[in-house]
């Protein structure tokens, strides 16, 4: 990893961030920091810890890689892990994302790119909110408030497991403001009651009675994240509550239930195998592919034939 | 697996890296200081030996010198900001008078001081000046105010400091607001004082632990406290409503042996309030000015300030956490005691503690002009003026890359020219044993790819054909 100096205030912020962070933080689910070092030409070099498995956005695209509830809890639990030490560091993470977890070649998912992170702030002191990639940006940093906890990496880590169960998006959209509206009909318009102090938030418009949204039924959750079970979905509502205060904390998904009931979560072994696997069903189709392709494309395909088997005759 | 606060310290770079014992820390600038004077000497040396070289024949005049001198390399590029009226450090006829370790960590802590002054200046938080100060402090000890002058060092590092701790401000805005001070300046030791730091940009302040501690206090002083940890060795714990009588019944703040009062609630609050208040100055200042972050932990620092700031109050807090019998406690006790003493003799805490016996009587007022003049005259003459450093560093750089661009372009042009050679050779002998490629393939665009296997094709080998299919669905993707 590189870190370009063309930034005229020095050294850029998102480097700092990175290189403090990883500093600190030394645990199996986030990537490691082996060294840092300058060249010659003033560039800052990171070592990183080699993780060539992709990540896992990749991960539940590749059709090809097959894989069940124990998977998805081993994944879920291993990041779940990383954000409880980032915040047991006292580090907001802020943008964590399929992308941003990426896999070692043991089969190991590790928290990445701390570009965003920060320390948390003394109570009072105002921080963007705009941080977390869209997708994964919880309601209250869509209101725009300055002031938040924790809590917002929770809402995304939810998001990463929604996805690996869904092998889709989660909530996605093309605006902020269709954001907004992805997350108030999946959970519901909140209001005064529902997540007392929301009014305050500068983006807050109170809703009409009619337009407002109750969020979606049971059902729909059980069908939707049917890998995780009753109790992942239980726990993954809980860590996506609208409201940051009655939203689970790094501590409350880690007592989770889900965790220590069936199915036990599968050993990082086999997750590797299931990627290999997948990785090499993948090559070898795109190798037919490409071997048929050229078949097809050239014409010259059955040229080749013709001189080979005249060459073996000729033997 | 248990995980606590203690083991979180442990793995931070501020204890593996930034944590030293008395001698340790010593030594260490013992060491730095040596090195420091060793350098400064030989250069000024070599810089004398080369000047007498030239001068001698010639017999170049006193005044011409520092033109001279600029031709050894860019060793004198004197009078450009930082360096301004100093006298030129190179006199022949002198021994080098480098500082001593104490003359410049006594240097070390005015710019430590002034950094307070700057933050206070420039209206940053607490949390930046104070982290601005330790990177100070941590930079002066692995390099010499000789090698590099603690004025264009501090206002670098308080600027680092406030990109680190998130409070935003640009290079151009902070220069603005600094006399005699540009954007470039202000960046040009940046990578060197990040080395230095050795990349350890997180500091852990007491500040927190002492809110923390002033809210649990508090929660105690209205009888909420929540029930201490377990403990065989003092009995059953004592209760939310005991711990609250004993409260009322500590011996005042500054008199640890004075006859115990009884105070009404909202007095105990004020108490506890006003050693906070106390407590917090301490950190704000003395905390910063010393080398207590260098040799305590964060807890031991802010227990420190709040024991001077209020004695029984503070041991009874300890208590509270740990039973006043066993050994455990006594050592806690006594090295925060050490850390309060350190604290305690710092000048700046004098003039707001009457409990500090053992401060040190005001430094002499000519002393800082003396250290001042002494380090202009002894200042290692290749690290005046950084900016200029940066800006031949980074042009060698640029120099370098060029050529390796230049390099790797002429290498590529080679290999390119060497592979069409190769081709038109399979062409050529291909075209002998087939005739001219058909004219089927031609429309394809690629007959040179197509004559390459033709001409391997000779061989005639069976399973080849495999292989070499492939490899044309594999060139065709890549083109």
């Amino acid at each position: 990893m590189k870190i370009n100096p063309e930034y005229k205030d020095g050294i850029q912020l998102d480097a700092y961030r990175e290189i403090k962070c990883l500093q600190e933080l030394r645990h199996p689910n986030i990537v490691q920091l082996n060294s840092v070092f300058t060249t010659k030409d003033q560039t800052i070099s990171l070592v990183l810890e080699h993780l060539p498995l992709g990540d896992l956005e990749e991960l539940w695209k590749n059709k090809d890689i097959l894989y069940q509830a124990p998977d998805v809890k081993a994944w879920a639990l291993m990041l779940s892990q990383a954000v409880w030490f980032c915040h047991a560091n006292h580090i907001l993470h802020r943008d964590i994302k399929g992308s941003n977890v990426l896999i070692a070649a043991d089969g190991t998912a590790k928290l990445a790119d701390f570009g965003l992170a920060r320390k948390f702030a003394d109570p009072g002191r105002a921080m963007t909110f705009l941080v977390i990639t869209r997708f994964y940006r919880p309601p209250e940093l869509l209101y725009e408030a300055t002031h938040y906890s924790a809590k917002v990496d929770i809402w995304s880590t939810a998001c990463v497991i929604a996805e690996l169960c869904l092998r889709d998006w989660f909530l996605p959209s093309d605006t902020d403001a269709g954001q907004l509206s992805i997350v108030t009909e999946t959970f519901g318009t909140p209001t005064e009651e529902s997540w007392p102090g929301v009014s305050k938030l500068s983006k807050y418009v109170a809703p009409e009675n009619s337009n407002k949204t109750r969020g979606r039924p049971m059902s729909w959750w059980r069908e939707r994240l049917r890998l995780l079970g009753e109790d992942g979905v239980d726990m993954v509502r809980g860590m996506l509550r609208l409201d940051p205060k009655k939203r689970f904390n790094a501590d409350e998904v880690l007592n989770h239930r889900y965790w220590t009931n069936e199915p036990k979560p599968s050993r990082a072994e086999e997750l590797m195998l299931r990627i290999e696997m997948g990785k090499a069903e993948k090559r070898k189709r795109e190798d037919e592919r490409k071997r048929g392709g050229a078949e097809v494309e050239s014409g010259r395909a059955d040229k080749v034939a013709r001189k080979l088997d005249f060459g073996s005759m000729r033997k | 697996m248990k995980f606590t606060e203690d083991d979180i310290y442990r793995l931070s770079s501020q204890y593996k890296n930034w944590s030293f014992t008395p001698s340790q820390l010593a030594a260490t600038r013992l060491q730095t200081n040596i090195q420091a004077t060793e350098h400064i000497k030989a250069t000024i040396a070599r810089q004398r030996a080369a000047r007498a070289l030239k001068a001698d024949p010639e017999g170049i005049s006193e005044s011409e010198r520092a033109g001279s001198s600029l031709d050894n390399g860019n060793a004198t590029a004197n009078g450009s900001g930082v360096s301004s009226g100093s006298g030129t450090p190179l006199r022949a006829d002198k021994e080098v008078d480098c500082l001593t370790a104490a003359e410049e960590k006594k240097l070390v802590d005015i710019f430590c001081e002034k950094a307070l002054e700057l933050g206070k200046f420039l209206n940053f938080p607490i949390e930046v000046t104070a982290t601005g100060i330790q990177f100070l402090r941590r930079f002066y000890l692995l390099n010499s105010p000789m090698t590099y002058f603690p004025q264009t060092i501090s206002r670098s590092a308080m600027f680092i400091a406030a990109k680190c701790e998130d409070h935003r401000i640009t290079a151009e805005r902070y220069a603005e607001s600094l006399p005699n001070t540009t954007p470039e300046s202000i960046l040009a030791p940046e990578y060197l004082i990040t080395q230095a730091l050795r990349f350890n940009f997180d500091v852990k302040h007491p500040f927190r632990g002492l809110k923390g501690g002033h809210l649990e206090l508090m929660e105690m002083a209205r009888g909420n406290a929540p029930a201490p940890p377990k403990s065989s060795a003092s009995g059953p714990p004592r209760s939310a409503s005991t711990l609250e009588q004993e409260m009322r019944r500590l011996p005042p703040p500054r008199k640890p042996h004075g006859a115990a009062s009884n105070l009404s609630t909202a007095s105990l609050e004020k108490r506890i309030t006003d050693a906070y208040t106390h407590a917090s100055h301490l950190l704000k200042t003395s905390a910063l000015l010393t080398d207590v972050y260098l040799l305590y932990t964060p807890s031991h620092i802010w227990l420190a300030a709040h024991l001077l700031a209020d004695d029984p109050l503070t041991t009874f807090y300890l208590g509270t956490k740990t039973p006043p019998a066993t050994p455990l406690y006594a050592k806690i006790l006594t090295t925060i005691r050490s850390c309060a003493d350190m604290l305690a003799a710092h000048s700046s805490s004098s003039s707001s503690t009457r409990s500090a016996p053992h401060a040190d009587p005001d430094p002499d007022p000519d002393e800082i002009p003396r250290l001042m003049k002494k380090l202009r005259n002894c200042r290692d003459p290749d690290r005046i003026d950084l900016v200029k450093l940066q800006e031949g560093k980074k042009r060698d750089a640029l120099a370098t890359a060029e050529q390796g661009a230049d390099g790797a372009v002429r290498l590529e042009e080679s290999k390119a020219k060497r592979r069409k050679v190769a081709r038109e050779g399979f062409q050529k002998e291909a075209d002998e044993f087939w005739g001219p490629a058909l004219e089927a393939g031609k429309g394809e665009g690629e007959d040179e790819e197509g004559a390459g296997w033709d001409g391997k094709m000779e061989g005639g080998e069976r399973g080849v054909e495999d292989k070499l299919v492939r490899q044309v669905a594999m060139r065709r993707d890549g083109g």
